[in-house]
């Protein structure tokens, strides 16, 4: 990648100045809207998040408060149940978005007629506005008059609660997050099976191995270092999941379906306790960033390969 | 077991794995086929039970929505117009900086290579990363200090940020894929660096630019945290209007389903135009390269 001293050697040679102040001037706008939007904030996050105060009541100033925050943090039971809440859903939601994103995505594998503009229609939830989404579900889980539930009587069921229930709830937004998501996986999946050299698969017909021992010995593995990808930014995407939620369930019934993310807002937004908010932003900050560091090593890895 | 018993069990399984995939199909294509028709239905037919796919369409929904015909003087009229402007204007704006700044950003990530790079691409991409809502809790005291707050340019500010990570990663993909040798040649011809950029470089990767427009536009148009938080009434964005249209008449689901559509259909005409850049968008530029 040593592009200054091989490609370009005599220019670099004769006038090395000028390429530093062209990565200076081409990165400095994006480096400036980075500082002020992303390294200000967080720094002033953590300082936040040491105090004890409200916008509301900026008059009566910031009392210092150590780690009170965090300790209170930590002993809020009702904060334990919506980092409890938020990693069953993401558990539960990531988990089936890979089995039918892998199971679409290997019926897919062979050509049709149509196939192509087929796998183009299916990608379109993802691309979708979450709020639009979650409204739009919203209105197809109503108990009374949901298509959902007309189709649960119809196939012999009795309706369901499925907004006032809490399980239930849970499972309409993981049906809602599959949705939408599942054609990530498909898109993903099928890129890293087609990368898959079709050799390897004619060695193993050679020696007579099954269809099973193809897909978990030879495909899944191979597969793999796109799949890792796949997996973590649904991880992290599903982690911070806040306008789904907010437009399909509001957080209830009650607040059971309250991620971590919506119980920030709340903490932010509603009771304005500055200081706790900031104090829990800066969990939230360390979480996305230790799975944000692990995926941009693996991106850059396959970048690298690619 | 018989071959032939074999082969038949192996046939019921394909069709079984057959209508597992149409039941997909279906899962996957029929909430938007429902969206879109609902928006046509009237009132009375939005609530039947069992719910109509034959009706009579009523475009009382996207009346009230536009504030035109019987609709507009109805209380509960949501009236997109202001909304919907505030979106074009910060969706389009927004996406043109983020392209700027994105595709300078990605030839130097592409072509040089300089101490720091690599946290450079990990603190770009971080913008892409970054729950809003924990960054929200700071935006949100900065912005009112700043008097950003509830200003177009304050979420033409918020579409950059969000955007430039993804238009950095996507471009340099780009520029990974145009081969070195046509600066070494504008150089050697005497041409300077910028020169060949922009008269060489830079029509090469025309597609990808277009690409990662579409990709930004979506992604700012779409955007819902940052608005509902930051806008409280001048720049109100559709994502934000449409999520008030629950009041105290309850949810108007007519209005919202035309609304709804409203705000899909620049996202689908701009998903159609990229759908072959599609895997690149959607893991940064890294995969999908052509």
């Amino acid at each position: 990648m040593a592009a200054i001293s091989t490609s370009t050697a005599p220019a670099a040679r004769r006038k090395p100045a000028t390429n530093r102040l062209l990565i200076f001037g081409f990165l400095s706008p994006t480096l400036a809207l980075l500082l002020f939007m992303v390294a200000f904030p967080i720094f002033s996050l953590i300082n936040y998040s040491f105090y004890n105060f409200s916008v509301l009541r900026a008059a009566s100033g910031r009392k210092w408060a150590g780690f009170g925050n965090y300790e209170y943090l930590l002993t809020d039971i009702d904060l334990w149940n919506r980092f409890v809440f938020t990693g069953k859903f993401v558990l539960i939601t990531v988990a089936l978005q890979f089995l039918v994103g892998i199971f679409v995505a290997l019926r897919l594998e062979k050509n049709f007629r149509g196939r192509d503009v087929l796998f183009t229609l299916l990608m379109m939830p993802m691309m979708l506005s979450p709020i639009v989404v979650g409204f739009l579900w919203r209105y197809m889980f109503n108990s009374e008059w949901g298509v959902v539930n007309y189709l649960v009587s119809v196939a012999g069921f009795d309706k369901l609660d499925w907004l006032g229930q809490t399980n239930n709830a849970l499972a309409a937004v993981v049906i809602a997050d599959t949705w939408m998501w599942t054609p990530f996986i498909i898109l993903l999946a099928t890129a890293a099976f087609r990368g898959i050299p079709r050799t390897i698969y004619e060695a193993a017909e050679v020696d007579g191995a099954g269809a099973a021992f193809r897909f978990f010995r030879l495909t899944l593995p191979l597969a793999a270092p796109v799949l890792f990808i796949a997996l973590l930014l649904r991880l992290i995407d599903s982690f911070k999941q806040y306008d789904l939620f907010f437009a399909l369930t509001g957080g209830g019934p009650g607040s059971s379906t309250e991620t971590v993310s919506f119980a920030l807002a709340k903490t932010a937004f509603s009771y304005f306790y500055t200081g706790e908010a900031s104090a829990l932003a800066v969990v939230l900050l360390l979480i996305i960033t230790g799975l944000s560091l692990i995926l941009v090593r693996h991106l850059t890895r396959l970048s690298a390969r690619y | 077991m018989s071959v032939a018993h074999r082969t038949l069990s192996t046939r019921a399984a394909n069709w079984l794995l057959l209508a597992l995939l149409a039941v997909y199909i279906v899962y996957n294509l029929g909430p938007i086929f429902w969206l879109v028709i609902s928006s046509m239905k009237s009132r009375m037919d939005l609530f039947s039970m069992p719910p109509k796919i034959f009706f009579t369409p009523d475009w009382g929904g996207y009346q009230s929505v536009f504030g035109v015909g019987v609709g507009a003087n109805s209380a509960a009229a949501i009236g997109v117009f202001d909304s919907l402007l505030n979106s074009v204007l910060i969706a389009t704006v927004g996406t043109a900086a983020a392209v700027v700044l994105g595709t300078l950003a990605g030839y130097v990530t592409s072509r040089y290579d300089f101490r720091g790079k690599n946290d450079f691409m990990f603190f770009v991409l971080s913008t892409r990363m970054l729950p809003p809502v924990a960054v929200l809790v700071f935006y949100h005291i900065m912005y009112a200090e700043l008097g950003l707050t509830d200003t177009r340019i304050g979420l033409i500010l918020i579409a950059v940020f969000i955007n430039v990570g993804l238009a950095t990663w996507i471009m340099k993909g780009f520029f990974d894929g145009v081969p070195r040798e046509v600066e070494q040649i504008a150089l050697i011809n005497g041409y300077s660096r910028l020169y060949a950029f922009r008269k060489l470089v830079l029509p090469m990767v025309g597609g990808g630019i277009a690409a990662t427009a579409g990709f930004c536009f979506i992604f700012s148009w779409n955007e819902f945290a940052f608005a509902s938080i930051l806008s409280t009434t001048q720049a109100k964005t559709l994502p934000v209007k449409i999520s008030a249209a629950s009041g105290a008449t309850g949810i108007e689901w007519t209005q919202i389903c035309a609304a709804g559509v409203v705000l899909i259909i620049p996202v689908l005409i701009f998903f159609y135009l990229i759908r072959k850049h599609l895997l690149m968008g959607m893991t940064f530029g890294v995969l999908g390269r052509r």
